[in-house]
C-alpha cells in the first residue's frame, strides 16, 4: 500500500511516467526501497520557511519529518527553530536534552555556532539549532538581521554548505513571523481543511508574496477522506480552490503523530511506516525536486459484487 | 477424517524354529509388544486357518497348531505382556489378508479406496484454505513485505522489491477503464487537480490587492518623532511594555555579526571573561606582594608603630584605619574588630579573589 498521493510528474495518472536518467544509481538509505536519489533542484542553499498563520495545524510536526526525511535521502539539513519565547522542535526530534547553546549565545558570544548547532546521532547529516528567548529585549529588526547572519555563516562553514536549510515560522504574523522569513527563498504553507486555518493561510500568503516570496506551495495536513466522502470535510482540491496555492502534499490524519511526539522520534522514521509517514516522505521528494502534485485521490464506496463475481463475472 | 492406523514393529527379529520332532513352526517375537502397544483392535469377524506347512510335521500336530491358530483370531485379541508368540499369533489373526479380501470381497476393497482417496483430498483442501486465509490475514507484516514496504531480506524470503521513486508503485493497483486505485482494502477515485497558472495568477492579484504590507525597517516607540523621507508604511510603533521587544538598540550590531561569523577559537564572551579574570589575578598577585612586604607574624608589632605617629594607640580599634584602608580596595570584606592577628586576617582576605 502506498500514501494517498501518487502522480506529482505525470498528467497522465494512466500512462508510464518518463524514465528518469539512470547513470547514477546512488544507494538510497531508507525505509522504503529506492532505486534512486531524488534530484536536487534550484541553488543551494535552499532556504525554507514553514509557516501557517494559525497554530496547531503541524507546522513543527511538518518540519521535523520533512526535515529527517530530506537527510534521510541523503540530504545535509539544518532546521532552525526560529519560535524564540515556544520551543518545540527539539522535543519533537528527542533532543531537548542536548540542547545547551542557542542563537543568543552565539549572538553574545558564549559560543561559536557549530557549538550550538545540535546534530542527531540517527542520522548526522541533519542538525538542529534553535532560537531561545533572549535575557533582554531586543530590536525587533535585529532578529531578522541575526538570521541572515546565521545562513550566512552555514553557507560559508568549513564543513560545507548544508543543501537545506529550514526555518520552522512560529505562528501568528508579528514579530516572530517577520523575523522567520527574512532569509527565505521560498515558503511551504501548512493548513488544514477547515475555513479558519484557510483564512489566516490566506492572509499569510499574502504577506509572503509582499516580501518577495513567491515559491509558495501547499501541505494540507490532517486530512480524513471519510469525512470528505461524507462531505463533512472540504476536499483538498476545495482548499486549492480557495488558496490557488500549488499542492506539495496531503498528510492524512494519523494517531501516530501524537505517540511519535510523545516518544520524540519523528514518524517518518516509523517502521513499518505509516500512511502519514509515507505522505511526509513523498512531500520531502517533490520538495527537492521542486514538484508538486498533480492529483489527489478521494475516497469512494467499494463496488457491491454481484452473484456472479464469485465466478469471476 | 479417515484415520488410518499402521502397526510399526520397532525391531524384530523372526526366528523360524523347527523343534527337532518337527511339530511346530515357532516365530520368536523378541521385542515385547505390549511396552509399545496397547490399543484393542475390532474383533474379526472371520476365522482364518494358517497353515504353517512342514514337511517334518505331522498331520496331528498341523490339525492341532491350526485349531490353536484359528480359536485365537476367534476371540478378541489385546496385547498385554503375556507370551510374545501368544500376541503375536493373535495381531496376525487380526488382520485379514489383503489377497483374500481382494479375491473375495471386491466391492468392498473399492469402497475403502474411495474413502481413502477421499479423505486424501480433503486433508490437502483444508491444507490449502488454511494457507491462503493465513496470507490473506490482512494487516500482518508479511503483507507488508509482499509489497515491499519491508525488507524482506531479514526474513529470509525473497530479494525486496525496489522501484525509482515513490509514485509509481507496480504493487497500487489502478484501473484502467477507470480512474480507480485500490489501496489497503479501499477504493480511492483519482481526481486530478485543476489549478490552472491563470487561476494562480489571479489568485496572487487577489492578495496583492487585499493585504498591502511592507516589512517594518523603522521601529519607534510611543512619542517619538517620524522621521522625515520615511515611508510610513515601514514604521512600526513598539509599545514600552512589550514583552521581548524594544527600540532602543544597546548591541553591538558588528560584535553579534562577528561572533556569528567566528568559526574558530574561543567565542568573544568567553574570551573576555578569561582575560578580565586573569587581569584581576594578576593585580591580586601584585597586591600580594606588596602585602607580604607588610605583612609579617613576627613583625607585627614593628608593623604597627608606623601608625602610632598618627595619634592612634595599641588598641585593636586603632587597626581600624588601616583595615578600613585595605577593606576598601575589596569592598567585599567584612568590618572585623582591629587587631594584629585581625589584621592578617584582613590582608589574607585580600588574597582571595
Amino acid at each position: 500500500m502506498f500514501s494517498l498521493q501518487l502522480f506529482s510528474a505525470n498528467p497522465n495518472p494512466f500512462l508510464r511516467p518518463k524514465p528518469y536518467p539512470k547513470s547514477k544509481r546512488t544507494h538510497v538509505s531508507s525505509v522504503l526501497q529506492w532505486n534512486r536519489k531524488p534530484e536536487l533542484a534550484g541553488e543551494t542553499p535552499r532556504v525554507v520557511v514553514i509557516t501557517s498563520g494559525k497554530g496547531g495545524v503541524g507546522k513543527t510536526t511538518t518540519t521535523a519529518n520533512v526535515g529527517l526525511s530530506l537527510a534521510r535521502l541523503g540530504f545535509s539539513v539544518v532546521a532552525i527553530d526560529a519560535d524564540v519565547g515556544l520551543r518545540n522542535l527539539d522535543l519533537l526530534l528527542g533532543l531537548e536534552s542536548r540542547v545547551n547553546y542557542t542563537v543568543v549565545e552565539v549572538l553574545n558570544g558564549d559560543c561559536r555556532l557549530d557549538q550550538a548547532l545540535v546534530r542527531d546521532k540517527r542520522w548526522s547529516n541533519f542538525e538542529l539549532l534553535c532560537i531561545s528567548k533572549p535575557r533582554s529585549k531586543l530590536p525587533i529588526g535585529f532578529g531578522g538581521k541575526a538570521l541572515v547572519w546565521l545562513v550566512d555563516a552555514l553557507k560559508a562553514r568549513e564543513g560545507g554548505s548544508p543543501d537545506f536549510i529550514i526555518i520552522d515560522c512560529p505562528a501568528g504574523i508579528d514579530a516572530g513571523f517577520i523575523t522567520a522569513i527574512t532569509p527565505a527563498n521560498e515558503a511551504v504553507l501548512v493548513t488544514t481543511p477547515d475555513i479558519t486555518s484557510l483564512r489566516d493561510a490566506d492572509r499569510v500568503t499574502g504577506l509572503l508574496e509582499c516580501d518577495g516570496i513567491r515559491d509558495i506551495k501547499m501541505i494540507v495536513n490532517r486530512v480524513r477522506t471519510d469525512m470528505i466522502k461524507g462531505e463533512d470535510m472540504m476536499s483538498v482540491l476545495d482548499v486549492q480552490e480557495m488558496l490557488g496555492l500549488a499542492l506539495l502534499g496531503v498528510i492524512p490524519e494519523d494517531s501516530e503523530v501524537i505517540r511519535s511526539t510523545n516518544r520524540g522520534y519523528p514518524l517518518v522514521l516509523n517502521n513499518p511506516p505509516t500512511l502519514a509517514g509515507l505522505a511526509f516522505e513523498q512531500a520531502a521528494w517533490r520538495l527537492v525536486e521542486q514538484d508538486s502534485m498533480k492529483a489527489v485521490m478521494a475516497e469512494e464506496e467499494p463496488k457491491k459484487r454481484g452473484f456472479f463475481s464469485f465466478f469471476g463475472g | 477424517m479417515a484415520s488410518i492406523w499402521l502397526l510399526q514393529f520397532p525391531s524384530l527379529t523372526f526366528q523360524h524354529r523347527v523343534s527337532s520332532n518337527g511339530t511346530s513352526l515357532l516365530l520368536h517375537h523378541r521385542h515385547c509388544l505390549s511396552q509399545r502397544l496397547n490399543w484393542i483392535p475390532p474383533t474379526p469377524k472371520r476365522t482364518f486357518s494358517m497353515r504353517a506347512i512342514n514337511d517334518s510335521m505331522s498331520s496331528e500336530e498341523d490339525n492341532r497348531t491350526q485349531n490353536e491358530v484359528v480359536d485365537t483370531a476367534n476371540s478378541t485379541l489385546v496385547v498385554d505382556s503375556k507370551h510374545p508368540l501368544t500376541l503375536f499369533q493373535e495381531s496376525i489373526t487380526s488382520f485379514p489378508p489383503v489377497g483374500f479380501l481382494m479375491k473375495n470381497f471386491p466391492k468392498n476393497y473399492f469402497a475403502m479406496g474411495l474413502c481413502i482417496t477421499i479423505a486424501i483430498m480433503v486433508v490437502a483442501l483444508r491444507a490449502y484454505a488454511e494457507r491462503k486465509s493465513s496470507q490473506s490475514h490482512p494487516g500482518s507484516v508479511a503483507d507488508l513485505v509482499r509489497r515491499g514496504q519491508l525488507r524482506s531480506d531479514r526474513r529470509g524470503i525473497s530479494r525486496p522489491l525496489k522501484y525509482d521513486d515513490p509514485f509509481n508503485n507496480p504493487l497500487v493497483k489502478v484501473g484502467k477503464s477507470n480512474s480507480t486505485v485500490e489501496m489497503c482494502g479501499k477504493q480511492y477515485r483519482l481526481a486530478p487537480v485543476t489549478l490552472t497558472e491563470e487561476q494562480q495568477a489571479i489568485h496572487q492579484k487577489r492578495r496583492s490587492r487585499a493585504y498591502q504590507w511592507k516589512r517594518p525597517t523603522v521601529f519607534l516607540k510611543e512619542g517619538d518623532s517620524i522621521p522625515p523621507d520615511v515611508d510610513p508604511d515601514t514604521i512600526r510603533w513598539i509599545p514600552a511594555n512589550h514583552p521581548f521587544a524594544t527600540t532602543a538598540s544597546d548591541i553591538d550590531e558588528d560584535l553579534a555579526q562577528n561572533n556569528v561569523y567566528q568559526q574558530r577559537g574561543v567565542p568573544f564572551r568567553i574570551q573576555a571573561e578569561h582575560d578580565a579574570l586573569q587581569r584581576k589575578l594578576e593585580a591580586l598577585q601584585k597586591e600580594e606582594k606588596l602585602n607580604n612586604l607588610f605583612i609579617d607574624s613576627r613583625n607585627a608589632k614593628d608593623f604597627q608603630r608606623p601608625f602610632k605617629l598618627n595619634d592612634k594607640s595599641e588598641e585593636p580599634v586603632e587597626q581600624g584605619p588601616i583595615n578600613d584602608s585595605r577593606v576598601e580596595t575589596k569592598p567585599t570584606k567584612p568590618e572585623r574588630v582591629s587587631n594584629s592577628s585581625e589584621s592578617n586576617l584582613s590582608s589574607e582576605e585580600m588574597q582571595q579573589p
